[in-house]
């Protein structure tokens, strides 16, 4: 695949190729516990994740569907296929990838970003990983990035039942429970203490399969003092069934260590995106969350930090792109659990061709958090009177020690801006892109330059035929 | 005749919920039973300015009749909005998957009915609770052009539930003063009871309505004050509520901008101390062009006293040129207080601009500095502020019998009088 390097490049064929199913093992659709122990049994799991995954099915039956997000009535779950396995096992030889799959991610260009600036690669083809690699260089310095169901049987299997499902309990939300129940591929990081990665891992994600689900689970341990940029890409071809992106991803930030986490999420705009993502940072830790959100039909993505440590500070930046007939709920939580945490929140938003776009943020400070200080700051752009764009923060403050500031604003883009533009000779279109991407600067200045682009260009996209 | 127990559920609610982790959706409001309804309200209000019940409904369906005229359904609208909510409509998840509360806004706009969407900020079933307890409402009517003031005050007494319904019909281009004095003067230490106002506001084209509200109820008192408005052209609603005693009160005001020009202000100040409760909800809703809202609080968090407020500014579609502003100043001085904020903006319209703020925290380095160098301790400063929410109120009391119950309550909470201090101030400087 060339290098996308221009906004004109880029169609939307990119994403929306099917492969053939040809070779797959489908799950029977619909969820029931003699699925939950057939996915179980084919991974040759321990015995106390077959418990976890029952108990997560169990939790799920009982608990309600959301009331104030979204609508998920499109999703029925008696007809989502929860495991598809590809032909293949897991490869760390980019050769032997059957040539579909590998085509698949040629086009998607991750073979040639890992040989171009990454330090791994991890790639899951519909419910399982097909290929993982990591650079000699990061594996001698001790870093593990390997499928998380390979490290289950490895030496880190203590850590791994130590840390899984720990920060996101199945018991969070109905879907959460979900996950804890179907769960299958994803990856497992280590980074050892003092280890500061010079570049990038990346994890990709394609749900090829019409009408299943995918489930990943992606599990983060940063060590005391050290250092990694953690990138996940995601994306789909569209069908006219709906279907599921359930992922899970915990993330332990060890103290005076720094985890970046990047998103680009592209899903197809059939796709029902209810992931949950969590990080918890100890004494002087740093977590800073890089989001993109521009595809999926529905989505509900709330990335949370837990400051537990003193010192530990968390930092969110993200936008999210709602087009035609779709609802996009995103935002984040933090929580100050400890003293002299530090906190930012900034956001933005953009809705059109009646697209819904909804920020939606909780800051908890709990007693502990003296010295504490967070600001949230979220700017909403409509560029049409069919859309919608909400936003909704909460805050909670029990600590009378602290110092928290919000500050929102919504608006269009200004007759004057495009006027200036348009008197310097650019054309209306081409001037109301302009001033998205700046609206849209802070996030990508934040992203490898690769992405930032693909995120230009995915923003391009969508604000094709935005005029008249 | 006495108060069956009862709860209100679903009082001061959001129009759109978020997390119920949080708590802070909405409250419930537990009325105890056996509290004898008594009569323990007053009002001063001229004669020619009092109508008869039923003027607010009639005037609501009046308005009704002049929306209809004015904005009549737009058919072509609703069907362009309907085909964008139908995208994919083929696909088995077909259409844009709303939240309930979108649904539901969506449908009340379709219904176009000023009767059916007018709502009071602690809700429809505390208001109707709130009315029959109240018994016949004090219904105050301006004429054309004419200028109306009136004092309701509400004495709390002990074992008591002490309601006043209030129906306010504000005619082209008069001005309605109506303060509101909620007060316990003559509670005992271990007194306990209940009070509550129900407001009910149409401010007609050009009229100005100003609402000024005053609580300083003792510690074993419950409140609740409840305000419903809709606004006409150029109307202009300018509502100051104090909330400085009670045990646990509720304030929700409900704010349809119908009217083209229409805007108003809200300016609430309160104090919590020992372990007060206040829990607040504000909705404004913009349907007019070019509407305006101002949301002004601020206040300070004392003791173990806890505070909830939901702001929810909602830009319709149709309100051109509309601006939402919401700003909120919480000063936290002592640990063991809590406070909630979701300052809410919902905007279906692009061409408005919503704007919300929070800063909330201890007294900032910047004053402090200030202060310290002013010979005065950290303690001393934050006991500064606690005492400039009773100076606002004394300068704000409406009555003498509103500025006796600041002044009560400063005793109790600060331990000294502001009002012999002024008075001795004053003597000072002559």
């Amino acid at each position: 695949m060339a290098a996308k390097t221009q906004v004109a490049d880029i169609n939307r064929a990119l994403y929306d190729f099917v492969k053939s199913e040809e070779g797959s093992y489908r799950a029977e659709a619909g969820l029931t516990e003699d699925i939950v122990r057939e996915i179980s049994e084919r991974k040759g799991e321990p015995s106390w994740m077959l418990e976890l995954r029952l108990k997560s099915l169990e939790i799920y039956h009982e608990m309600p569907v959301s009331d104030w997000g979204p609508s998920i009535d499109g999703l029925d779950m008696d007809n989502i296929v929860t495991y598809v396995k590809p032909p293949t096992e897991q490869e760390s030889n980019w050769d032997d990838v059957p040539e579909d799959i590998k085509d698949t991610f040629e086009r998607l260009g991750i073979p040639q970003a890992e040989r171009a600036y990454l330090a791994g690669v991890g790639a899951q083809y519909d419910s399982e990983l097909v290929y993982h690699n990591i650079q000699e260089s990061a594996a001698k310095q001790g870093v593990v990035y390997s499928g998380i169901e390979e490290a289950l049987h490895g030496p880190y299997a203590e850590l791994i039942r130590e840390h899984f499902m720990k920060l996101i309990t199945p018991r969070e939300h109905k879907f959460a429970a979900l996950h804890g129940a179907v769960w299958s591929g994803g990856s497992f990081v280590y980074v050892p203490a003092g280890v500061h990665m010079d570049y990038p891992l990346q994890s990709y994600f394609r749900l090829n399969a019409k009408g299943a689900g995918q489930f990943e689970h992606t599990l983060i341990i940063v060590e005391d003092d050290a250092d990694l940029h953690f990138i996940e890409g995601c994306s789909a071809p569209k069908y006219n069934v709906a279907n599921l992106h359930a992922g899970a991803v915990e993330l332990f930030v060890g103290k005076r260590a720094h985890l970046r986490y990047s998103t680009i999420e592209n899903w197809s705009k059939n796709m029902y995106n209810l992931n949950t993502k969590r990080a918890r940072c100890d004494e002087e830790g740093q977590i800073e969350w890089i989001s993109g959100s521009f595809g999926s039909h529905v989505g509900y993505l709330y990335p949370m930090s837990i400051l537990a440590g003193r010192k530990a500070q968390s930092s969110f930046t993200g936008i999210t792109f709602a087009g035609a007939g779709q609802n996009l709920d995103t935002g984040c939580k933090v929580v100050l659990a400890a003293p002299q945490t530090t906190a930012s929140v900034d956001t933005k938003s953009i809705s059109k061709d009646g697209g819904i776009s909804t920020f939606r943020s909780s800051v908890v400070a709990t007693p502990a958090a003296t010295g504490s200080a967070c600001t949230v700051s979220c700017a909403s752009l409509m560029l049409d009177d069919v859309s919608r764009s909400d936003t909704i923060p909460a805050m909670d403050i029990r600590c009378a020690d602290v110092s928290i500031g919000h500050e929102a604003t919504i608006g269009r883009i200004s007759d004057d801006k495009i006027f200036y533009l348009m008197s310097r000779g650019i054309s209306e279109e081409e001037a109301r892109t302009m001033i998205v991407n700046g609206f849209a600067e802070p996030v990508s200045k934040e992203l490898p330059l690769e992405y930032a682009v693909e995120m230009n260009n995915l923003i391009k996209l969508e604000m094709e035929g935005a005029i008249g | 005749m006495g108060t069956n127990a009862k709860t209100l559920r679903n009082a001061n609610a959001m129009p759109a919920p978020t997390w119920h982790f949080l708590r802070m959706n909405d409250t419930e409001i537990t009325i105890p039973g056996n509290l004898s309804v008594a009569p323990a309200v007053s009002s001063m209000v001229a004669e020619d300015a009092i109508a008869p019940a039923g003027m607010f409904e009639y005037s609501l369906a009046m308005l009704q009749l002049w929306w209809e005229v004015a904005h009549p359904t737009d058919a072509l609208q609703q069907a362009s909005i309907a085909a964008v909510r139908a995208a994919d409509a083929g696909a088995t998840y077909g259409g844009t998957a709303q939240s309930r509360y979108q649904m539901r806004a969506d449908a009340i706009e379709a219904a176009n009915s000023l009767e059916e969407s007018f709502e009071t900020g602690v809700g429809a079933e505390a208001a109707e609770f709130l009315r029959q307890a109240a018994g016949d409402p004090l219904v105050i009517a301006s004429a054309e052009s004419q200028v109306v003031n009136a004092l309701v005050t509400v004495q709390g007494a002990s074992g008591a539930f002490s309601a006043a319904a209030i129906d306010v019909v504000a005619a082209m281009d008069s001005t309605v003063n109506l303060d509101v004095v909620v007060d316990s003067p003559d509670a005992s230490d271990d007194a306990q009871g209940f009070t509550a106002t129900t407001i009910r506001v149409i401010a007609g084209f050009g009229a100005q309505v100003n609402i000024r509200r005053m609580q300083t109820l003792d510690a074993g008192f419950c409140d609740i004050d409840d305000v419903g408005i809709v606004a006409a052209d150029g109307a202009c609603v300018e509502v100051a509520q104090t909330v400085l005693g009670g045990e646990k009160t509720y304030t929700g005001l409900a704010c349809d901008l119908r009217g083209s020009e229409s805007r108003i202000d809200i300016d609430l100040h309160y104090l919590g101390h020992g372990d007060q409760n206040h829990d607040i909800n504000y909705i404004v809703r913009h349907h007019g062009v070019r509407t305006e809202c101002d949301i002004q609080a601020s206040g300070v968090l004392a003791g173990t006293s806890q505070k909830t407020l939901r702001g929810t500014i909602d830009l319709i579609r149709g309100c051109k040129g509309a601006r939402g502003n919401e700003r909120e100043s919480v000063l936290l001085v002592d640990e063991g207080v809590r406070n909630r904020t979701v300052p809410v903006i919902l905007c279906n319209e692009d061409d408005v601009a919503g704007n919300h703020g929070a800063t909330i925290g201890h007294v900032n380095a910047e004053q402090l500095h200030y202060l310290q160098a002013r010979g005065l301790s950290e303690k001393q400063a934050e006991a500064l502020f606690l005492e400039s929410s009773f100076d606002h109120a004394i300068q704000q009391a409406p009555s003498e019998q509103a500025a006796a119950g600041v002044d009560r309550l400063a005793r109790a909470v600060l331990g000294q009088s502001v009002l012999m201090r002024d008075a001795e101030e004053d003597k000072g400087a002559q």
